[in-house]
């Protein structure tokens, strides 16, 4: 594949997982109109030769190198004491081992020395750069930069371009961080992929329950089980509440976006087959409040994965989590190192030294805070997202299925999930932001799926 | 009462619904609360010894720049973990309380004992050794205290923090010897004036029963001269000061407001659950935020510990609570009438019990 004319596509999930997919009923996950088979349509961009999209469960189509692994850029991002990341242009991540942390967040001081530093990697070994032959060529938004050693990287929309060594397979993102990157959360790599194919007005963000379609305000757009592909039937006292999203008289039906006419000139633009609307009780942008109407719904350009069987979801004070089978809370794990490079440590891989700390300083008291959730015998995965891992508690990291004492447990893109046991009952959230800056830097956060009041999840 | 106020009280006494003024129901949005901290203008009476040191203060004293690099697991991680996992063992830091006879709250055990304050009207038997522990520490000082601020702000600016009280009977709300006070937590932003600073009664609230259930209480009590008194009951309050959903847990709280058509202010005061309290101030402010008003959470929490007054653990004998007081304002709301719960969602609600950390 060379380069390409800028088109329309969309990428394709493995059959076996989309049966696997559809196999799985999960009631907030079920969408009586959205199939979670669809993946999302995407546009076609220019490419340098032999890259590819692959499709992902979580992040929507993303770029691949030749072989297949997602492509990754480290925004530049400014932190409570100075900045790091890529400027536009350069790449900051180097063969250099970090050995000391930078002071980035206060009131903790520089100069400490990192944990396990006689195993502790160097950014390029997480992260290889995606290395560019000698003759290639820039196209598109695709462009080369000079790393220090002389070789040429590539760059997509002037951002160095990384690979993760997390990922194994076509369509893994598993070096891709949990969606928030703001605030006080680490500088995080995030997978780059080509643009939604949406119309000028749409926009499509990750939540947890799956790639939500927004208008460019970020509010979210809805559709009704009582419209027909052709036509709406929100009548006038109905749009008093669900405003059509209108679609401009310059504007043509292509690939999954139709045009209906409501009255003559008044064009509401359809997705799938349902007309589009935006709900003007919701008061802040990310919102699933319009889906507790009856017959309304949320729109996706792909559903999130259902969790495992036996997951249940709890009602909070705030909005709703993903719980265990007992109603208890799940929680997962960040962390970003206070380092130059910002290395992750919140994957098995990584040193538990972090997290280890934030559950209590020890192995035997972190099995008593924040015990793993551990999977039934015989478990099994419906999706990539889910999988059953065997751990060590003794050290955090993987082990093999025979070593005594291991733990099979649940993982979310490839990171063990937790429960908290200062939880008591069903939607106790006591664990959520347990950490360094509020869980944001390093800590355990709540698998939220909704949040009506701080929008976490989305 | 002006013009405005008598038209506004009129309209939230038809917006009740029909009946008899003794059967008037009124409504308040809480706008402003802080911890009770009773202050001098330099002090000096209350903090002779001057202000708490905060966590970069003992934390470079405990941890002191030497020849061999210092780690970070045994330094920073360190102070997470003794912050997130405190204990009562003395760490040989000096903590620094509020001195004096004089502190804002109620008297909750109806007695006057050795521990107790005068209020600044000379009644005595003040229950409030939480301002024992926070007096000294800038962090809760007004009005540039850092938490104070925020704390204070959010109640305002973010609606999980709605709280709206409902007095059922209010009569004239100058005397009422029964009424019925209900506790929700409201879903709608506050109505502000042109400057956005200041809230203005008749703001409508749309009663929060999708999300808010943990937060409906009723509770009895009686308006005597303007100043609603209420039962003390248990309570379960949402109060997140930094975009993370979290409560504070009050045995035996009670009100004491002063009431208007327009505006209710005063205290709520009770047995403060530290467990709880602690767990709060943790998740919504980290090391570092604490830093800004020089709070050493572990100093803090054997403070809480050591003054802690009320509601021993069966088992270690130990107090649990810690009296408190809380000064709070509110502006007069309309609840949206399609928003209230049934009565029988109401009715019998108790709040489930307070946190208890890990093991």
């Amino acid at each position: 594949m060379g380069m390409r004319a800028t088109g329309r596509a969309s990428a394709r999930i493995a059959p076996s997982i989309l049966a696997l997919l559809a196999s799985a009923p999960f009631a907030p996950w079920s969408c009586a109109w959205a199939g979670s088979q669809e993946t999302e349509p995407y546009l076609q961009v220019p490419m340098p030769p032999h890259f590819r999209v692959e499709a992902t469960e979580l992040d929507g189509p993303v770029f691949a190198d030749p072989h297949g692994h997602t492509l990754y850029i480290w925004p530049f991002k400014i932190m409570r004491v100075g900045n790091t990341g890529d400027p536009k242009g350069q790449s900051h991540c180097t063969a250099v081992k970090t050995t000391e942390s930078t002071g980035y967040m206060s009131p903790y001081p520089g100069g400490l020395e990192l944990p396990e530093l006689d195993t502790r990697p160097s950014c390029t070994q997480l992260w290889p750069p995606l290395l560019a032959p000698p003759d290639a060529k820039p196209v598109g938004k695709w462009s080369l930069i000079k790393r220090e050693d002389g070789a040429k990287q590539w760059a997509y929309d002037g951002s160095a371009v990384y690979t993760s060594v997390l990922d194994r397979e076509p369509g893994d993102v598993l070096g891709g961080e949990r969606y928030d990157n703001e605030g006080d959360s680490p500088a995080v790599r995030r997978p780059i992929g080509p643009p939604a194919d949406v119309p000028p007005g749409f926009h499509v963000s990750n939540t947890t329950s799956g790639r939500l379609l927004q208008n460019e305000r970020g509010f979210s757009i809805y559709a009704s089980d009582a419209d027909e592909p052709t036509k709406s039937h929100c009548d006038a006292a109905c749009t008093q509440t669900w405003i059509p999203m209108a679609a401009p008289a310059s504007a043509r039906p292509h690939g999954a976006w139709t045009i209906i006419e409501r009255v003559p000139g008044e064009r509401q633009w359809v997705f799938r087959g349902k007309p589009l609307y935006r709900y003007t009780l919701d008061s802040r942008a990310t919102s699933l409040a319009g889906s507790d109407e009856p017959g309304w719904h949320n729109v996706y350009t792909q559903r999130a994965p259902p969790p495992p069987p036996g997951f249940t979801v709890q009602d909070t004070t705030s909005g709703q989590v993903l719980a265990d089978s007992r109603g208890m809370t799940i929680y997962w794990y960040t962390c970003g190192d206070d380092a130059l490079d910002q290395l992750s440590c919140d994957h098995p891989s990584d040193t538990q030294v972090y997290r280890f700390a934030m559950c209590g300083g020890d192995w035997q008291r972190c099995l008593r805070t924040f015990p793993y959730v551990i999977a039934p015998p015989g478990a099994t995965s419906h999706s990539r997202s889910w999988t059953v891992i065997d751990i060590d508690p003794k050290t955090g990291r993987r082990s093999s299925g025979a070593q005594p004492g291991t733990l099979h447990v649940w993982a979310y893109r490839d990171r063990p999930v937790y429960r908290f046991a200062g939880d008591q009952r069903p939607g106790d959230v006591n664990g959520d932001g347990y950490g360094e800056f509020r869980g944001e830097r390093q800590g355990y956060n709540a698998f939220w799926l909704r949040d009506d009041y701080f929008g976490r999840g989305g | 009462m002006n013009a405005l106020s008598r038209s506004l009280a009129v309209f939230a006494l038809l917006a009740a619904g029909p009946g008899s003024a003794a059967d008037a129901t009124v409504a308040y949005a809480l706008t402003n609360l802080h911890w009770a901290i009773y202050q001098t203008p330099d002090g000096k009476a209350e903090c002779p010894e001057g202000f708490n040191e905060g966590n970069r203060e003992q934390f470079k004293k405990r941890f002191p720049e030497a020849a061999t690099k210092r780690s970070l697991q045994a330094t920073q991680l360190q102070w997470e973990i003794d912050s997130w996992y405190p204990t009562t063992a003395d760490d040989g830091f000096h903590f620094l309380e509020a001195h004096g006879p004089i502190a804002l709250g109620l008297n909750l055990d109806g007695r006057v004992g050795p521990s107790d304050f005068t209020s600044p009207e000379g009644e005595p038997g003040i229950d409030n050794q939480l301002y024992r522990a926070l007096g000294c520490i800038k962090n809760y000082r007004f009005p540039d205290g850092a938490i104070q601020f925020f704390d204070d702000e959010m109640i305002g600016r973010d609606p999980y923090n709605r709280i709206i009280v409902e007095i059922a009977g209010a009569g004239d709300l100058v005397n009422a010897p029964h009424v019925q006070v209900t506790l929700f937590r409201g879903r709608d932003p506050l109505l502000y004036d042109a400057t956005g600073k200041k809230v203005v009664p008749g703001g409508s609230q749309r009663i929060d029963t999708r999300w808010g259930l943990r937060f409906i209480r009723q509770v009895h009590g009686s308006i005597t001269d303007g100043v609603l008194t209420t039962e003390p009951a248990d309570l379960v309050y949402p109060w997140a000061p930094f975009f993370l959903p979290t409560d504070e847990y009050m045995h035996a709280a009670r009100l004491r407001l002063k009431l208007t058509p327009t505006h209710a202010e005063g205290l709520m005061a009770g047995y403060t659950d530290i467990a709880s309290w602690y767990l709060q101030m943790m998740r919504s402010w980290s090391t570092h935020h604490q830093n800004y008003g020089q709070t050493s959470a572990p100093a803090l929490y054997r403070a809480l510990r050591r003054l802690a007054d009320a509601y021993p653990d069966p088992a270690t004998g130990a107090n649990t609570a810690i009296s408190s007081a809380l000064r709070a304002e509110f502006t007069q709301v309309v609840i949206v009438p399609s928003s209230r719960p049934d009565a029988a969602a109401l009715a019998g609600r108790q709040p489930t019990g307070p946190y208890r950390s890990p093991p």
